[in-house]
């Protein structure tokens, strides 16, 4: 089950060890796949750049970071785990800022790397208190070793704080929203896809080398997924730029990877062996879902950007007749992230609510709570997914260009309706992204088996101990009626096409109710669509609406601009850090110039040694 | 032989039953709300008269609508046959029982509203796009409300399969777990309002477009395509209904008539109930929809409550 490299390079502490687990499988799976798509999407999508910026430094940082995700992954020492993942802050660093002529994009760049950084803090606290513990840099010493329950308690909450910043748990998520629509297309595709899983990777080898975790952890782990996916898709539904919506829909996602992972931890500390490889297995199998529909979302996203110029999807309306490919394939994105039947996201999802029920009917009353409390958010998950994604496509692909109010078009292609135009390579790797998505919605029992493998790795029972037919077998029905609705709606089509015989159909205005002078700027827009919603939800999400109020009998033109801000980044880092700029500034001594003064600060600490050493 | 005989032969009579009789609840209903306004009311046989008349008209489309528009009338039907044969009706039991059915009908709900909400969409009309809003709005709390209210039968009946959780092992609940029973019947009555677009949430008979839901994301349907939703949605309430039939009469008196007498007589006083209520009360302002749906998520709550308390 594990294949060992050790390679001839020595540093104290650490070694080029390397190991392929069931663990470290899954995420591999997800990293080919993903490298491979997005770089080649990114030839397309980085043409129009050709001899205009030097694309062989992105390309050479595209490549490191490949293969440093090889890298983390596999790596088997601390040592070699640090040093990969700051290698992977800093190629991600230089992928972001592409467009760096941009100072939004140097902004969002210096965020990622300042969030990073901190965080890589708490992780070589975490993996120096471990090391100290297990007396060796490596990780399969350190899963031998017993730890106490409160040194465990504590690596564990370390491992939130800094690996999740990387996951993007709330409230540590906010360079995600930056850096996201900052960085080229394939780039937050392969962001979203796979770096951000770096974060649930570190957590999840965490879990696997702390064999017994005290109880409270698998709550913790379950209430930051059900936080962070609700209030992800709220954000989302209040953006009106469409990859930072994409990059607030992450956050949703790890909150139900989180959600899974937390499962399993309570059938973990619980010895419920099979609730914690449903728990584990739904979680990495949403790690390796959400990595292909969510990139076949950016690529979809980019070659809108591409076409339009504008991710502002008020402005944007009507693609489906000048991208009819891209609209597809985008529509098959939309229909897996929102969990549906005959795409992938419903497996796992469907994998981690059996858990869930599970845990509702097995589990002591405590763990019910959780569990239903779990079961419910993952219900106002996917009911919100589908409001969010039902905005997206509809005033991003259907209805009528909204063009004619904001100007033309950049993309003199694009005006005059030629169709698609969309390079091969960029059109070719999402056609295989949505064709895995739907593989796995409709050939569960692959992928499954090699997420429920790493479920087993990660609760450390044997795979053939768990009952995993209880929860195939459903999933044979599952798919086997998903195949009969599909038929259905054929017949129904065939049906429909019999009644209406072979003529071709009249096609009129649409309805406004007797209204002759209709334009596309009556179409409900992405704001007014998720406005109900937003508005109920408007004191969590600081939901700020100016002006919109006619007044008069002849009213002027008016406008309105609402916009929805994310609470943690207005109430917790903004005055956070205004305050630590002026304590900073208070202690920096502008006005304090002596040489002495310092001499003394010297003299000072010189005794403290003194006689911190003689007591 | 076999095969037929004991799979496909079931199939195809729930589909029959479903496809034959649940147009005429919607009927009782019209009649009922008719007897409270003091008029005749159209024959309880209106909507197959006319579902036979759409199905003989062509169809007119906008030219704003792409395929989606013409497609979402097929998706929409086929989601409810699909979804009816996991739902037992009286004596005729579910074609389809796995652990876990619950969580597919759900989700195929959900699969025929998204394609709703994007046909509605499509046609680039302000007034869809109102409907489609408060559709997508509307149904984030009424799901939750649905899947509080199934958690709570789950643990009463310690399954995951809607047919257990609603026909086998509610009998057993209804002695000793009554209190619970009757917030989960109330609660489930209101989400059935909801999702249907029945009076205090929905009117399904206003001429004016501003206020509705459902009928408002339908307006651009005609011929074919809208007999393929009106019929759809007739079948939405029957089956919502036989659910809640289910949980409110248990019984069964083994004699395979009355058994379908004693469901088809729910069935009949559900849908008087619907239009008594439909007379009786106003619609509700939109923002007070809300409410009562959360009403009806924290009426199953204090359900689960109590549950875990007894358990």
């Amino acid at each position: 089950m594990e294949t060992f490299f050790r390679g001839p390079w020595q540093v104290p502490f650490g070694e080029l060890s390397l190991k392929v687990d069931p663990l470290s499988l899954v995420f591999l799976v997800a990293i080919t796949i993903l490298v491979l798509c997005a770089g080649a999407y990114g030839i397309g999508y980085m043409r129009p750049y050709r001899g205009k910026k030097p694309l062989g430094i992105h390309a050479f940082f595209y490549g490191v970071l490949a293969l440093d995700l090889v890298l983390i992954v596999t790596a088997n020492n601390a040592i070699l785990f640090l040093g990969a993942w700051e290698l992977m802050t800093l190629s991600t660093f230089f992928c972001i800022i592409f467009d760096d002529e941009k100072s939004s994009v140097r902004k969002a760049g210096f965020i990622y790397l300042i969030a990073s950084h901190c965080a890589t803090f708490f992780l070589f606290l975490m993996f120096f208190l471990m090391a100290r513990a297990a007396g060796s840099m490596d990780f399969d010493i350190m899963a031998r070793t017993g730890f106490s329950p409160v040194l465990a308690g504590i690596v564990f909450l370390l491992a939130l704080a800094g690996f999740g910043v990387k996951a993007g748990f709330l409230p540590v998520h906010i360079w995600l929203p930056y850096a996201h629509p900052a960085s080229p297309s394939h780039i937050s595709a392969l962001m979203s896809g796979i770096t951000i899983k770096m974060g649930i990777y570190g957590i999840c080898r965490v879990l696997w080398i702390m064999k017994v975790l005290p109880n409270w952890c698998g709550y913790v782990l379950l209430m930051i997924g059900v936080s962070s996916g609700i209030m992800g898709v709220l954000y989302a539904l209040g953006q009106h730029e469409l990859k930072k919506l994409l990059a607030y829909h992450s956050i949703e996602n790890i909150g139900i990877i989180a959600l899974g992972l937390g499962v399993g931890l309570l059938g973990r500390s619980h010895q419920v062996p099979f609730l914690a490889v449903l728990g584990f297995g739904g979680g990495l199998l949403h790690v390796l879902n959400h990595s292909l529909f969510k990139s076949l979302l950016f690529f979809g996203a980019g070659s809108v950007i591409q076409k339009t110029h504008t991710g502002e999807m008020d402005r944007l309306g009507g693609l489906a007749r000048t991208l009819p490919v891209t609209s597809i394939l985008f529509l098959v994105g939309a229909l897996s992230i929102c969990g549906l039947p005959l795409f992938n996201g419903f497996i796992s999802e469907f994998i981690i609510y059996f858990g869930l029920f599970q845990g509702l009917l097995g589990l002591p009353v405590q763990g019910g709570i959780f569990c239903s409390l779990g079961i419910l958010a993952l219900a106002l998950m996917g009911a919100l997914a589908l409001a969010c994604f039902c905005k997206v496509y509809g005033t991003v692909f259907l209805g009528k260009p909204r063009v004619d109010i904001n100007g033309p078009l950049k993309d003199p292609a694009a005006r005059q309706g030629i169709r698609e135009g969309t390079s091969r390579w960029m059109l070719v790797p999402m056609m295989i992204l949505a064709g895995l998505c739907v593989w796995i919605g409709l050939v569960p029992r692959t992928a499954a088996g090699l997420a429920f493998r790493g479920g087993a790795y990660l609760t450390h029972v044997d795979l053939a101990a768990v009952p995993l037919g209880q929860v195939f077998t459903p999933l044979t029905m599952v798919v086997r009626i998903v195949l009969l609705f599909l038929a259905l709606v054929l017949g129904l089509i065939v049906v429909r096409r019999f009644l209406l015989g072979g003529t071709s159909m009249p096609v009129r205005e649409t309805w406004s109710c007797g209204f002759s002078q209709v334009s596309s700027r009556f179409q409900y827009t992405s704001a007014s669509f998720a406005r109900s919603i937003v508005d109920l939800m408007k004191n969590v999400l600081f939901f700020r609406r100016y002006g919109g109020q006619v007044a008069g009998v002849f009213p002027e033109k008016t406008s309105l601009v609402s916009s929805v801000h994310d609470v943690s980044e207005e109430m917790v880092y903004r005055p956070g850090l205004a305050l630590l700029n002026y304590i900073s500034e208070k202690l920096g001594h502008s006005r304090i110039r002596y040489t002495q003064l310092y001499l003394v600060y010297i003299l000072l600490f010189l005794i403290f040694l003194l006689v911190w050493k003689l007591k | 032989m076999d095969f037929i005989l004991n799979k496909a032969l079931p199939v195809l009579f729930h589909w029959g039953g479903v496809c034959l009789f649940a147009p005429f609840f919607l009927g009782v209903i019209a009649r009922v709300k008719a007897f409270f306004s003091g008029k005749t009311g159209p024959s309880v046989f209106q909507l197959y008269f006319d579902l036979a008349k759409l199905f003989r008209k062509k169809c007119v489309y906008s030219g704003t609508a792409t395929w989606i528009f013409r497609a979402a009338p097929a998706v929409i039907l086929g989601v409810m046959l699909t979804l009816s044969l996991m739902v037992p009706f009286g004596r005729f039991k579910a074609p389809v029982q796995f652990s876990g059915d619950v969580l597919l009908a759900v989700y195929l709900l959900a699969v025929g509203r998204f394609f709703m909400i994007l046909a509605a969409l499509d046609t680039g009309s302000s007034f869809e796009g109102m409907g489609a809003s408060r559709e997508a709005f509307f149904s984030c709390l009424s799901e939750l409300a649905l899947f509080m209210n199934f958690i709570v039968l789950a643990l009463l009946a310690k399954s995951i399969s809607l047919s257990q959780m609603i026909g086998a092992n509610i009998p057993m609940s209804w002695g000793g777990m009554e209190p619970v029973l009757l917030l989960v019947v109330v609660s489930f009555f209101i989400v059935l309002l909801a999702e249907n677009c029945r009076i205090p949430i929905d009117d399904p008979e206003t001429h004016l477009e501003l206020t509705m839901i459902h009928e408002v994301m339908i307006l651009d349907h005609s011929g074919v395509d809208l007999a393929f939703m009106l019929h759809a949605a007739a079948m939405k309430f029957f089956i919502f209904s036989g659910i809640l039939v289910s949980i409110i009469i248990p019984v069964r008196t083994g004699n395979a008539v009355m058994d379908m007498a004693i469901f088809f007589g729910g069935m009949l006083g559900l849908a008087v109930l619907v239009g008594v209520v439909e007379s009786t009360t106003a619609r509700f302002r939109l923002n007070r929809v809300r409410l009562l749906l959360l009403i009806s998520f924290a009426l199953a709550f204090f359900g689960l409550i109590v549950t875990l308390w007894r358990a």
